[in-house]
């Protein structure tokens, strides 16, 4: 009976209960009716036990970091540094955008946030050098993806803590297919821009400009040097990594830059603190589901249903891509990676998919959900930033949308792109 | 409906201030939190002596920190939901469902409250690996935290979800009934009432 609380979950889900009851209501209702009550207090402690966690600190200070970089000055020098690397190019500021996306991925992490700040700054510039307001908004969303894939990444935290995976070999593993992510969406603008005839933004940049703007942009790009550099290095932990990193932007938008004044400070820090509670109490109530997916059995049920449609793991592989695909079109990456991690990761990784690469898999497909109609959050953000229909923004993402769903396939069938990094640093073998 | 609404106006009033407060020491802990791991970090790496107690206090803070703000977040609408289907459906339908989705969600909140009353009542007995109060810098004993008092963080944070849930009861009765215009507003403005 137990195994039912999965389809009773996604009712509620599709109903539209909150994610962090619906963990709770499914599970708690069936072991109320199968008379195991003890269990239920077991479902309580365990939720307190998943927020009870060291690594999971992590998330908060990133989202402080991020925060206090997405103020003001900080994306307008990442974005004059991108203008002086490609600006010259045709369909200059698209492709500015897009560089921006990646620089600015390795700061914040968060998807959201990247469409919010560069899709404000970008979006108008954008339409005055006469794209269309669609565009703009739609290449924004695109790009914004590439925040949560390149490291830090929010997700990839929650992805290593529920799945007792090493964060700094999914930082690492997160590299390679971000930079993909970022390089099609380049091609694919310099392809529709010969047809188009997107201007150029600027005239190439002399050797001086370019110096300029990188002397400007020095101290934001070195956040995530420090970050990934103190957890390679063996210096920081992933958690003492990110305290740093807070400090570290505390004291280049306080003191070096000027974008913020401790005015701003308790606000920046409230809304970090907002929205890493909503994130952590997910959490527990994840570690609380997990708990009831294995009391009921339900992954060896699953496990055998998916190996009954194939014995190929490539062909798994694939179904399990439209699955998580769909599964993105409705829900956040975050509260996908918790609810569906538990269950697929351990049925590919006995099919002999590294759980790194399955972590990755998993990670880009459901970030690329963010950015796909109907549900997906930055079309949302990009039409609230932009003033543009969610429908004509959806319709002018899917030249791009294309390219992300072929660098999904070409990660879930060439594992070295995910493994290469976390390999070569010995975070794997 | 006339009680309904008043009752409601005394409940907002009042979790506006309770929530406000949680915010604000929120705040607190943020930055205690970030503080405490920096310490550690200098205590390792530069002093190369690890303090025993950084980690599990920057626990503890996280922990109160999620039960204080987490109820502000809920009253926002900051939980995560797929909510296609109350948008989809015609207004009074779309509130029905809503009430009904409230009342589940209050059960689960209803049930975690006793639930939680008895697992701070079992933190009573054991005591915290690594923080206490050191009286004994004045002459007095040691005194070791119980664990109890970071169990309590969830409860607390499940009580006032359950108070924020009561409150959205009743908001959702008063828009079914048609009193959607007498309602108290919820804004973001006062969620980020810290500025």
């Amino acid at each position: 009976m137990l195994v039912w609380f999965l389809p009773l979950f996604l009712v509620f889900l599709m109903v539209g209960l909150p994610v962090f009851f619906g963990l709770l209501a499914a599970p708690g209702i069936l072991l109320w009716l199968n008379g195991q009550e003890r269990d239920l207090a077991l479902l309580y402690r365990n939720v307190y036990n998943g927020m009870d966690s060291f690594p999971l600190m992590a998330i908060p200070f990133f989202m402080l970091a991020g925060e206090m970089m997405n103020r003001g000055g900080i994306t307008m020098r990442l974005v004059e540094f991108s203008q002086a690397c490609v600006g010259h190019l045709k369909g200059g500021l698209a492709q500015v955008n897009i560089l921006s996306s990646m620089l600015f991925a390795g700061l914040s992490g968060s998807a959201v946030a990247d469409t919010s700040a560069l899709g404000s700054m970008l979006i108008p510039a954008m339409e005055k050098e006469g794209y269309t307001r669609k565009f703009a908004a739609a290449i924004t969303a695109a790009s914004s993806v590439i925040g949560p894939i390149i490291p830090p990444s929010g997700i990839m935290i929650i992805y290593a803590y529920v799945m007792g995976e090493s964060v700094a070999a999914l930082f690492l593993a997160g590299i390679v297919p971000g930079v993909l992510v970022g390089v099609g969406l380049m091609m694919m603008t310099s392809y529709l821009a010969k047809g188009a005839d997107f201007p150029v933004s600027r005239p190439r940049a002399t050797w001086s400009e370019k110096g300029q703007a990188s002397l400007k942009a020095f101290f934001p790009l070195l956040t995530p040097v420090i970050i990934l550099g103190g957890i390679l290095g063996g210096v920081f932990t992933p958690t003492e990594a990110s305290a740093v990193a807070v400090a570290y932007a505390l004291v280049v938008s306080l003191f070096i830059l000027r974008s913020m004044t401790m005015k701003d400070l308790p606000n920046v820090l409230l809304k970090a603190a907002l929205t890493s509670s909503v994130v952590l109490l997910l959490v527990g109530a994840a570690m609380a589901f997990k708990t009831v997916v294995s009391l009921s059995h339900a992954p060896e049920a699953l496990a055998a249903y998916i190996l009954s449609l194939s014995d190929n793991p490539l062909l798994l592989l694939f179904l399990i891509n439209l699955l998580l695909f769909i599964v993105g079109m409705f829900l956040d990456a975050g509260p996908a990676i918790i609810i569906l991690g538990p269950i697929l990761a351990p049925i590919f990784t006995d099919l002999g998919i590294h759980p790194v690469h399955f972590a990755i898999i998993m990670s880009v497909n459901l970030t690329v959900g963010l950015a796909t109609p109907p549900m997906g959050l930055v079309l949302f953000v990009a039409s609230s930033v932009s003033g543009e229909k969610v429908e004509a923004i959806a319709k002018a993402i899917l030249p791009f949308l294309a390219i992300e769903i072929a660098v999904i396939f070409l990660i879930t069938y060439v594992p070295s792109i995910s493994l290469f990094m976390p390999r070569l640093f010995g975070f794997i073998n | 409906m006339k009680a309904i609404l008043a009752a409601n106006s005394a409940l907002a009033a009042v979790l506006s201030i309770v929530l406000a407060i949680g915010r604000q020491i929120s705040i607190g802990l943020m930055g205690l939190m970030v503080l405490v791991i920096l310490i550690q970090v200098f205590f390792r790496y530069v002093m190369n002596s690890a303090l025993p107690w950084p980690d599990e206090a920057a626990r503890f803070m996280m922990l109160w920190l999620t039960g204080l703000v987490a109820p502000s977040a809920y009253r926002w609408g900051g939980f995560v939901a797929i909510e296609m289907l109350p948008q989809m459906l015609p207004k009074k339908l779309g509130a029905l469902l809503a009430f009904f989705l409230l009342i589940l969600a209050g059960l689960v909140l209803y049930t975690a409250i006793g639930l939680g009353w008895n697992h701070v009542n079992s933190g009573w007995l054991f005591n915290s690996s690594s923080l206490k109060i050191p009286l004994d810098l004045i002459g007095m004993g040691v005194v070791r935290i119980k664990l109890a008092w970071m169990y309590m963080s969830l409860f607390v944070g499940v009580c006032l979800l359950f108070a924020v849930n009561i409150e959205l009861i009743l908001r959702a009765l008063l828009t079914f009934a048609g009193y959607e215009d007498e309602l108290p507003v919820i804004t973001q403005d006062e969620m980020l009432g810290a500025e």
